[in-house]
């Protein structure tokens, strides 16, 4: 306990360093310039600002990423509740209520208890990471190769089964993103493999130019596909405080959001994607009146409110423990930390506390500048809205172009962030989703690795994952999660969960 | 019994889907042919790709068999005015970005993108193309000091 507030206070002494607030204030507000255009999500701003951070030590670097996350993952929550378009997965749900609250006049309460649930939950997700750091590092420091491998298999399990569409689809995904990852020089052997004679590839294919060319180029080719009729609230936002009767619907809510994001945030595999939807069918069933969801309930906006923001945290944790990226999101800090000469995994606690400590005493910062000042200038962001989308896709274009450039410095890197922004284009109008893939490309590396160690230690006996109780215990989980979800009548749920 | 049930291949989508992944994982086996598998003890470079090259294989076969089994949506139409302006302008920055620098690779992209829109007005992109390019030079050039060239053919940088 006095180690979790030494921890928090060290951790503050440096993100409330007048440069790293800074950092962080400018984290946000770009991140949510970038992330509130319709159709930017958070992955392709980080991709594309992640050069702004390439000449900062390397904890003012992640300080401001993580604001540009947090910042990119508000815009969204505002263009989901102004112009009914979720800037991502996770504020699909938003629209249903929060859109509905903006045409009636409300829309400044929704963004207002959008924004106070999303404080209340990155505090609680704050201490929670504080708290959890210590002790899963300790756990993350006992786990061979065989547990690591089977804890990531763990993960994908998890990644199909909360991946939209069909399971079996979702794994062809994986898989594909599995093999995309063995792509450049084998690690051990040093041969080349499926280079295609590209010299920039024996590398690996660069993680920021496959996220940005699945996500970022491939949805302005779905947006200019379908223009569809962007409604941006005419009406007043109106205020944004809201009163007695809201925030007293809203308390209930605002916690079990916190807790259901916070707890499925935590899980390898993108849980947090989750964690609205969750919170919303919870919402909905709990309620006296459930036929007011869909209608404008304010609970409908503050419970997944509370559980995107507090997954969108709680997902840092296998980041920061086990050096596992649970997300894309996540896998672009790696990239980030990579380039400053950070690996991510246990051992960061202890060399780099300052890292450690401040990242996560700034993201309560963050948040924090997201209510107080964000808030306010709710204006801004609405006239940047009514910017038409002929104008705006260029633009986006101009800036993805420059950030994949900069990052490596290399033309190349643009032709295959085009390549592969046309390959998005195919996996969309086959049906495919690409969050799984972007997940198995994440993984791909470290699982070859752990398994190659693994079998090396096991002398090539694969019963050594039965024999090990961790790693037997994670593939069990990962097969029961596959086969519930498998099961008729869980299936037909889900359907409907992914379908509301 | 209707027409409609009686097709042999009743989602067009996800036979398509199966097909791409079969595609993928053929192509990779092809290219990883020449490399040492090496044994489950030892693994050589190969054998991942291998063993995922199959795995997508088989996942393709599944795919395509449930795309014979139940019925699932049809082909999307596509579209070739999007994705060739679009990805074109991305091809054109990175062939121009270097040699002449982004005096004439920004400008470029949002001119070419632009034509994917049917909505687009040539004046009004024209104009917004020399706005974002000084917005651009300003910020990533000389505020943040990112080392991509302006116009190496006119101030040599």
């Amino acid at each position: 306990m006095f180690d979790l507030i030494g921890n928090l206070a060290h951790g503050f002494s440096i993100a409330l360093s007048l440069q790293n607030i800074a950092l962080c204030f400018a984290g946000v507000m770009i991140g949510t310039l970038i992330g509130v255009l319709p159709g930017v999500g958070p992955i392709a701003t980080i991709a594309m600002l992640l050069p702004l951070t390439f000449k900062l030590d390397p904890t003012g670097a992640l300080i401001m990423l993580a604001g540009i996350y947090y910042g990119a993952q508000y815009g969204g929550s505002t263009t989901a509740i102004l112009v009914n378009i979720p800037g991502e997965a996770t504020s699909v749900v938003t629209t249903l209520d929060g859109h509905q609250m903006a045409k009636q006049g409300r829309a400044g309460i929704a963004l207002g208890v959008a924004a106070l649930g999303s404080f209340f939950a990155g505090t609680v997700a704050t201490l929670v990471i504080a708290a959890l750091g210590v002790p899963l590092t300790k756990v993350a420091l006992l786990f061979g190769p065989a547990e690591y491998f089977a804890l990531m298999v763990a993960g994908l399990a998890f990644a199909v089964v909360l991946a939209r569409g069909s399971l079996l689809k979702a794994t062809g995904m994986i898989l594909a993103g599995l093999l995309l990852a063995t792509i450049g020089t084998d690690l051990e052997t040093g041969e080349e493999r499926m280079t295609l004679g590209f010299s920039t590839l024996s590398d690996g294919l660069d993680f920021a130019v496959l996220a940005m060319g699945l996500f970022g180029f491939a949805e302005i080719l779905r947006n200019i596909e379908n223009p569809e009729a962007r409604d941006v609230t005419r009406g007043k936002i109106g205020r944004l405080l809201p009163n007695m009767d809201d925030i007293k619907r809203c308390i209930a809510p605002v916690l079990r959001g916190t807790a259901i994001g916070g707890a499925l945030g935590i899980l390898p595999g993108n849980g947090a994607v989750l964690g609205p939807f969750a919170s919303y069918t919870v919402e909905k069933k709990l309620a006296k009146d459930p036929s007011r969801f869909g209608r404008g309930a304010i609970e409908g906006v503050a419970g997944p409110e509370s559980a995107n923001n507090a997954g969108a945290q709680t997902s840092f944790i296998p980041l920061l423990t086990l050096g596992i990226p649970p997300n894309a999101v996540m896998a672009l800090m790696v990239g980030a930390m990579t380039i400053h000469g950070i690996i991510p995994g246990p051992l960061v606690m202890s060399k780099s506390p300052d890292l450690f400590w401040g990242m996560i005493a700034s993201m309560w910062v963050g948040n924090f500048l997201l209510l107080v000042i964000n808030l306010p200038l709710i204006g801004l962001w609405v006239r940047l809205l009514k910017v038409p989308y002929r104008l705006m896709f260029p633009a986006i274009m101009v800036f993805c172009c420059i950030g994949i450039y900069s990052i490596n410095n290399s033309p190349q890197d643009v032709l295959f962030t085009a390549f592969f922004g046309f390959a998005g284009y195919v996996l969309y109008k086959f049906g495919f989703e690409p969050a799984p893939l972007l997940l198995g490309y994440v993984l791909g590396r470290l699982m070859e690795e752990k398994l190659r160690q693994a079998m090396i230690l096991a002398r090539g006996d694969f019963m050594t994952f039965v024999y090990n109780p961790i790693a037997a215990g994670m593939l069990a989980v990962a097969v029961i999660v596959v086969v519930i979800a498998v099961l008729p009548s869980v299936s037909k749920s889900r359907d409907q969960v992914f379908t509301e | 019994m209707t027409q409609e049930t009686k097709r042999f291949i009743r989602a067009p989508q996800d036979m398509a889907a199966g097909l791409f992944l079969i595609g993928l994982g053929a192509f990779a086996l092809w290219q990883n042919a020449g490399l040492e598998r090496g044994t489950l003890r030892v693994f050589g470079p190969g054998m991942m790709p291998t063993i995922l090259a199959w795995a997508c294989v088989v996942a393709g076969f599944a795919v395509g068999i449930g795309a014979m089994l139940w019925n699932g949506p049809k082909l999307e139409r596509w579209t070739f005015r999007g994705p060739l302006f679009i990805l074109g302008s991305a091809v054109a920055f990175g062939l121009t970005v270097r040699p002449l620098g982004m005096a004439v690779a920004a400008p470029l992209a949002v001119l070419l993108s632009s034509m994917a829109s049917s909505e687009t007005k040539l004046g009004e992109a024209a104009i917004f193309a020399i706005v974002i390019t000084v917005f651009c030079l300003g910020l990533f050039r000389f505020m943040l000091n990112l080392p991509i060239p302006v116009a190496p053919w006119a101030i040599g940088y």
